[in-house]
């Protein structure tokens, strides 16, 4: 009992902050997105954000984004995962380190580097007007490139090192035995490795997916006001148009999005772990 | 005899974990080249070497009481952090409360729950209930972002412990906070010391929170440089971030040289 009470007090101050900071801001954010100008209840946002192009063209554009960054972070994070598991320690330790590298930068660092790289006489369009094949004034910022270009540099790392974990619980022997029995390396990727590394994969693209939707800095600053995306959306409806019940709504809309992927995938790995 | 990697992959294994490399890093590298670069205008590769815009850093009121707004921010979330992860991990690796499941759950869901949606749910409670935004409100929700790494590490190294040492001490007859000072803490600290980092490196370089609970008086260094970088980038926002990057830099090497950062990744 003592011991029960001992440990309550060691966990209460993290789930008091937790609770207040955390938890309580999440439901007033529910409530704010259902609160009607009377003080009863409405739909009434939600209508307005599933009923006009405008808003359903921004989360086409966050979830279309989404996906074809998530893709491209398993197509590279796989064979880099790979490659790295192979490795030898000290070398995997180097690459390991050079990946966290960007992940721990700042994001507005990080951002600002693409906007110096991609911009009109950056790295960039520079390369490609010496080599005549743009003109002068030629800019790559503000397109839906910029945006999956920057975010797939943060997103990249995540991916990796989850596909990496898994990568390096998968027994050699396996593979030895693959090869033995006369597959080619490259069959014995796809028919022994690509199937064990399936957890990693999977919840490499989760994490990347709900990063990617969720993003405000990155697709805002490399996008611009013409591709806005929800996150960005939101932060408009909180901070320029102070509308916070339609803000809400919109953050609700998100969070249902994130939920659908997340729930299906902790349901997964926690059955598979019982 | 097992064959080994063909050749023509091994080659195109070397040349594609170089391109990424180049991909990943780049942005950073050219954010470094551009801060000495002795242009006023931002310019990669460099025109000419100068430091001179390390020099306008610390000419420019806003970036000086901006870095001392950071600072101040990630040394006190650090410590909460840590007081307050290091606590709430010992409980749960006990697993002697009811929930200590649901508990570890609640301490890492803001990992993974996105950070704009809490943020702006924070904005919107701290400004009906308590009024406008303050310093207090950023360091609650910095603590809220920073927390579950440190619980992460710790559990991280308390699943290695030994469990029958604090038997033991008790059994010697080592008194409840005698067995925690003495044989808890010590097993804890290298996960609760590498979570500390972690926690001063992401309150000190974090832009969303700072983002929505800003007001013109709370502005940290990541919002300063955004602010810069949105309407009128120039040279010393990269001197800036080069400064930052290379507070990164030390944090990663520190963990690293410490307990070894693979301790901490991929899982």
């Amino acid at each position: 009992m003592r011991d029960r009470l001992e440990d309550l007090a060691l966990a209460g101050p993290g789930v008091a902050v937790l609770a207040v900071a955390f938890l309580l801001p999440l439901f007033e954010m529910l409530r704010l997105s259902v609160l009607g100008d009377d003080g009863g209840a409405t739909a009434r946002h939600f209508v307005r954000f599933l009923t006009d192009g405008y808003y359903l063209g921004v989360a086409w554009r966050t979830v279309h984004l989404s996906l074809l960054i998530t893709a491209l972070c398993v197509l590279v994070g796989f064979p880099l995962a790979y490659v790295m598991s192979r490795a030898s320690p000290a070398l995997r330790l180097w690459l390991i380190v050079l990946l966290i590298l960007p992940l721990m930068t700042s994001v507005v660092v990080r951002t600002f580097g693409w906007m110096v790289v991609l911009g009109r006489g950056g790295l960039i369009p520079w390369t490609l007007w010496k080599l005549g094949l743009v003109g002068r004034n030629f800019s790559l910022m503000h397109t839906e490139a910029a945006i999956v270009v920057g975010m797939v540099q943060v997103l990249l790392p995540f991916t990796t090192l989850s596909i990496l974990g898994v990568l390096m619980k998968i027994d050699r022997g396996l593979e030895e035995a693959a090869r033995t029995m006369g597959a080619s390396f490259l069959a014995t990727l796809r028919a022994v490795v690509l199937p064990l590394a399936m957890p990693g994969i999977l919840a490499g693209s989760i994490l990347a997916f709900t990063l990617s939707v969720s993003s405000f800095i990155t697709p805002s600053l490399l996008g611009g006001v013409r591709l806005p995306v929800l996150a960005a959306s939101i932060y408009d409806a909180a901070t320029r148009t102070l509308e916070w019940n339609f803000a809400a709504a919109q953050s609700v809309i998100l969070l249902v999005g994130v939920l659908v992927v997340l729930v299906p995938y902790a349901r997964l790995t926690g059955r598979r772990r019982g | 005899m097992v064959r080994g990697v063909p050749p023509a992959i091994r080659w195109f294994a070397r040349v594609f974990v170089a391109a990424t490399l180049v991909f990943v890093l780049a942005p950073l590298i050219v954010v470094a080249g551009v801060s000495v670069s002795a242009s006023q205008f931002i310019a990669f590769p460099p025109n000419g070497l100068s430091l001179r815009w390390y020099g306008a850093i610390f000419e420019n009121s806003a970036y000086v009481k901006a870095f001392w707004t950071s600072l101040r921010l990630a040394i006190l979330v650090t410590l909460a952090a840590a007081v307050f992860g290091t606590a709430a991990a010992i409980a749960i690796h006990r697993r002697r409360v009811p929930g200590a499941d649901a508990i570890a759950a609640l301490m890492l869901s803001p990992l993974i729950l996105p950070t704009i949606i809490f943020s702006i749910g924070l904005l919107m409670l701290w400004s009906a209930t308590v009024g406008p935004v303050s310093f207090a409100a950023l360091w609650l929700g910095h603590l809220v972002v920073t927390l579950p790494y440190v619980v992460r590490t710790t559990l991280a190294v308390l699943a290695d412990s030994d469990p029958f040492l604090e038997e033991a001490a008790r059994t010697m007859g080592a008194r409840r906070w005698q067995r925690i000072v003495h044989v808890v803490l010590p097993q804890c600290a290298p996960g609760v010391a590498a979570g500390a980092f972690f926690a001063f490196n992401i309150s000190f370089d974090e832009a969303i929170v700072a983002l929505f609970l800003r007001t013109p008086d709370l502005v940290t260094l990541p919002i300063q440089i955004y602010n810069q970088i949105e309407f009128s980038p120039d040279p010393t926002v990269a001197a800036v971030s080069t400064l930052m990057m290379a507070m990164t830099v030390a944090t990663i090497a520190l963990i690293d040289r410490l307990f070894g950062i693979q301790r901490f990744v991929g899982t």
